[in-house]
């Protein structure tokens, strides 16, 4: 039977939990950020992003809804983090759409369930599900550490990528630049969050089965937009200096 | 190992080598008291002034320049919005509020949603 962790070697395990299966890793992230992606394989992942994180105020609704009072600091967190997707500036979606725009794409194009992969509604029915059904810490863990946290690492390689290679201004990829550093604040308050609620072995041990699961999720989501959009186009993933397909992802 | 000296706090963070940074994430995770509030580059309650390293920080954002202003010439960044690749030295007002506040408002809701321990 596992035992309690320091928050420390905690913090170690969640790290590790998810190291190996990063979406900034995937195929279609690889693709991204090494320039071979064409402007409408950009419309296909703005939509599907779209129908994935759309209902992240949902899904911190939920979170919020099953927080107890006692834990003011992780509701105010969910708060806030709710209040920045939807109303501290402009929308999040907005700036999504705004950069599926600028790609060629419309609204309404991206806000039409039927163009998002099953994929991507497998991802939406995920979060659902841990939002509203597991502890709040192990939800904080799954959609805060799991899958937030990742967002910088994802867009940092991406970002420079749209600016100079592809000649988007910074308006239109706005997007990204507000979430590698917002998301690296929610990420850092999302783990805080898990160290100091993650109380017994087995929340931990929860804790650590579902940053897995998500980053598993995001990282078999990611590599099948690849594997939906690209590769018709493209052919299978090789990574540059690589003479075979990659074998994972 | 290359580390950010928070100056007005006395306390430094050190990272490894050939990392890059994101400067306020690593003062909430060391639990350094620097004043912060959006973290998303609106409100300007995390302006820092650069004593030292500022060829060590990438180069302002959009939001950043936006929301500083004239203040970015003057050699403030926003924590949030600044990541550093090396030895850097920062200082602030313990006392200061967003761009938009008032001396008095106490700095919105950053109080409301910190000091978690």
């Amino acid at each position: 039977m596992a035992e309690l962790m320091s928050s420390s070697e905690f913090r170690v395990a969640l790290e590790q939990a998810f190291s190996g299966t990063m979406a900034k890793d995937a195929s279609f992230s690889r693709a991204w950020a090494t320039g071979k992606l064409h402007k409408q394989h950009f419309v296909h992942w703005a939509t599907n992003h779209y129908h994935y994180i759309g209902p992240f105020g949902d899904y911190l609704g939920l979170m919020y809804a099953n927080t107890p009072d006692h834990a003011r600091d992780a509701k105010d967190f969910l708060l806030q983090n709710m209040y920045e997707e939807e109303l501290s500036d402009d929308r999040h979606t907005d700036l999504l759409i705004r950069f599926a725009e600028a790609c060629g794409g419309t609204r309404e194009y991206v806000q039409d369930r039927n163009n998002a992969m099953p994929f991507a509604k497998g991802m939406q029915g995920w979060m659902y599900y841990v939002s509203g059904r597991e502890n709040f810490v192990v939800s904080s863990a799954a959609l805060i550490v799991g899958l937030e946290s990742q967002v910088p690492s994802i867009y940092r390689t991406q970002y420079p990528t749209l600016i100079n290679k592809y000649g988007f201004s910074e308006w239109e990829a706005e997007f990204f630049d507000l979430h590698i550093t917002s998301d690296e604040i929610h990420g850092e308050r999302g783990y805080q969050i898990v160290l100091k609620y993650a109380d017994t072995p087995e929340l931990q041990q929860r804790c650590l089965h579902y940053v897995r699961e998500a980053a598993d999720m995001r990282f078999a989501y990611t590599k099948a937009l690849y594997e939906t959009y690209v590769q018709p186009d493209l052919g299978p993933w090789v990574e540059e200096g690589e003479r075979e397909p990659a074998l994972v992802g | 190992m290359p580390r950010i000296y928070f100056k007005t706090a006395d306390q430094y963070v050190e990272f490894a080598e050939g990392e890059e940074v994101n400067v306020l994430r690593m003062a909430i995770r060391e639990d350094i008291d620097v004043p912060w509030q959006c973290a998303s580059g609106n409100c300007g309650t995390d302006r820092l002034v650069v004593e030292e390293g500022a060829e060590n920080l990438d180069p302002p954002r959009r939001r950043e320049r936006a929301r500083l202003g004239e203040l970015v010439d003057e050699g403030y960044r926003l924590a949030c919005q600044t990541y550093t690749r090396g030895d850097v030295t920062f200082s602030w007002d313990p006392d200061q509020v967003g761009l938009d506040d008032e001396p008095g408002d106490g700095g919105g809701s950053r109080t409301g949603w910190a000091g978690t321990g």
